[in-house]
């Protein structure tokens, strides 16, 4: 009798092994082939023991901003969203450009809407040091989701006025929609004037920014129409009406995206203080004090702070 | 018990083995993914100056250019604290000359793009310039200030060497800051000018600066310059401009070095160096060869720890 116990026992625990053998493998596989995947289930149940690190026009430390090397550089240093902004053609292209002229980061001169995809692509970017000379072309929207997919996931910035359809047309035509969060300051119900049930197509993440006019009505309006997965938070200070939105939405368990690139968008606690005077006293207190995620400047030195902390073991490569 | 660990020994496995798999499709380029290394060696700067000197040594000697401003505005005391940090051999900055004559760090004519203000630099007063902050590469704001030539070399002192850019023609004045911080023995100022001229307008600071003659290898007379400057000055070394590798002037290069004058190619732009630079050395390190392979001394890059990294496992730098 006892023998039966133990082996119906070695059974059920055999069944259960491999019951987790196969889950292991299943998302092992999901591991492989697509890592956006996996950041999109974190966005969806975000968790304190993660923490995302978004990179602010790609790594342009390392290459040209919004180029694809500083893409490329994101998803070689395991960033999960790469933050890019996209801009329409004279001839309707989406393009990687963060000004409204191409004459701060490339040797050419003009507005993005006068000139022609032809007309971008015949100039060349410029390095951080402003000179000219590289090898390194603007990318289309295509060509990034295309370097992306399966791989990162990527925040369409400057998107929200005019060219979510465009972009929506590009995230179809490269199976990528489940990948691209677009944003903007924009109320709900302006948004859904403009595009209607394209909205609830896409992934869309409001920015509540310090000029929003009474931001808890603009999240819970939010809330109700489209339940967005996540909101972008900037706050000038700790009494700012945006902070104290920052708590209520962790406790809905809404994803919360930080800014921490200058003095204004998070009360001072900056990825420069994080250099100057220790991460502890910027992105540790980000994270503290509700932080889901972290937009930078500086990937590398963050995922590394991140990694120490043990926030990133979720994801570990 | 057991059945426990080995279900957990198995998953491991499995995870591990996932993740490996991982980790290569990553990599985009077929081959592993360059991460740089943060380094912190230091050298003293005696050595760095014997290593100057040493035109027949294997030791590279590694620039960079306006400082790590990859990390730091460019042209910034913290750009130059970066170097150190970083084991960087000699930091390139550009001095420039205000409106009231104080010498201050500056690439560009105008303040527009690295600064929160405007204007030329020979139209403002130090007053005026150092309330504005240095931008960073995307353009914004840091808390970084402007330096005065003065600031930087007493960073400087007994840790790195030091090229002036841009200070040729207001070196009497940049001098005086040189000797007043007493760095004499570390600056390095350069010149694309035949021997003649310089004799005569920078004569009296030859020996007393080390000058390193710039040297176009597409201009005619490339041959005649480099021999009238190894017979009247020997300098510590010439810079190169080397714009296509297949230029025979290359194989030049050991000659000069056993004549005693060390040689310099910057791998900052591919007109430096025949396309052997850093923007490809980013993507494949081994670029980099061409420079070993050429027994270049001196290399002045806008990678510097990418550069270092590359060197040290080539046990080419310590």
């Amino acid at each position: 009798m006892e023998i039966l116990k133990r082996n119906v026992k070695v059974v059920l625990f055999l069944g259960k092994f491999l019951y987790v053998v196969v889950l292991v493998a299943q998302s092992a596989e999901v591991l492989q082939t697509n890592r956006a995947a996996l950041i999109l289930e974190h966005l969806k149940n975000p968790s304190n023991d993660y923490v995302l690190a978004v990179s602010h026009r790609g790594d342009w430390r390392y290459a040209p901003e919004n180029s694809l090397q500083a893409i490329q550089r994101c998803i070689d240093l395991g960033v999960d969203i790469v933050e890019i902004d996209v801009r329409l053609t004279k001839d309707g292209h989406l393009v990687a450009m963060h000004d409204y002229t191409i004459d701060r980061t490339t040797n050419g001169k003009g507005k993005v809407s006068e000139l022609t995809l032809e007309e971008i692509k015949s100039f060349r970017l410029k390095n951080a040091c402003g000179v000219k000379g590289s090898r390194i072309q603007v990318p289309t929207l295509e060509e990034i989701m295309k370097i992306t997919k399966d791989k990162i996931m990527v925040n369409l910035d400057k998107v929200e006025g005019e060219t979510v359809r465009e972009a929506y047309e590009i995230l179809k035509r490269t199976g990528t929609m489940k990948q691209a969060i677009f944003k903007g300051r924009e109320t709900v119900q302006t948004m859904r004037q403009k595009y209607g049930g394209l909205l609830d197509s896409i992934i869309y993440m409001p920015i509540l920014i310090d000029n929003t006019k009474n931001p808890s009505q603009f999240v819970k309006d939010y809330n109700n129409d489209l339940s967005p997965l996540a909101y972008e938070v900037t706050f000038d200070s700790e009494r700012s009406e945006n902070f104290k939105q920052i708590s209520e939405m962790r406790a809905n368990g809404i994803f919360v995206l930080t800014i921490a690139l200058w003095d204004a968008l998070v009360a001072g606690r900056t990825d420069e203080m994080s250099m100057l005077q220790g991460p502890e006293k910027s992105w540790g207190w980000l994270i503290a004090n509700g932080a889901n995620g972290i937009m930078t400047d500086r990937p590398g030195e963050l995922l590394q702070y991140l990694g120490q902390k043990g926030l990133r073991d979720w994801l570990r490569e | 018990m057991k059945l426990h660990s080995f279900v957990s020994c198995i998953v491991l496995v499995v995870i591990s083995g996932a993740c490996r798999q991982e980790s290569v499709n990553g990599a985009k380029y077929g081959e592993e993914v360059f991460l740089e290394e943060k380094t912190e060696k230091s050298i003293s700067i005696d050595d760095l100056i014997a290593n100057l000197k040493d035109s027949r040594n294997d030791e590279v000697i590694v620039v960079a250019h306006r400082g790590d401003w990859r990390n730091a505005p460019e042209n910034s005391l913290q750009a130059i604290e970066n170097c150190i940090k970083m084991g960087v051999d000699m930091v390139e900055i550009d001095v420039r000359e205000t409106k009231d004559g104080k010498l201050i760090l500056m690439h560009d004519e105008t303040i527009d793009r690295t600064t929160t203000g405007t204007g030329k630099v020979t139209d403002l007063t130090w007053e005026y310039l150092q309330t504005l902050y240095l931008r960073d590469g995307i353009g914004h704001k840091t808390p970084h200030r402007i330096p005065t030539l003065k600031e930087a070399l007493e960073l400087c002192k007994g840790k790195i060497l030091v090229n002036l850019d841009k200070s040729y023609p207001i070196f009497d004045k940049c001098f005086k800051v040189v000797e007043e911080t007493d760095t004499k023995q570390q600056v390095v100022i350069k010149g694309a000018i035949p021997y003649e001229q310089v004799k005569e307008e920078f004569g009296t600071y030859l020996d007393k600066v080390f000058f390193m003659p710039i040297v176009r290898l597409n201009h005619p007379n490339s041959k005649s310059i480099v021999n009238d400057y190894l017979n009247q000055l020997q300098p510590v070394a010439f810079e190169f401009t080397v714009p296509q590798d297949t230029i025979k002037m290359i194989e030049y290069f050991d000659d000069i070095r056993i004549q005693g004058s060390s040689v310099s190619v910057n791998s900052l732009w591919p007109r430096h160096n025949g396309g052997h630079d850093d923007e490809k050395a980013a993507l494949h390190p081994s670029v980099y060869d061409w420079f070993i392979e050429n027994h270049i001394d001196i290399i002045q890059t806008d990678r510097p720890q990418l550069l270092l990294d590359y060197l040290r496992k080539k046990n080419l730098h310590n």
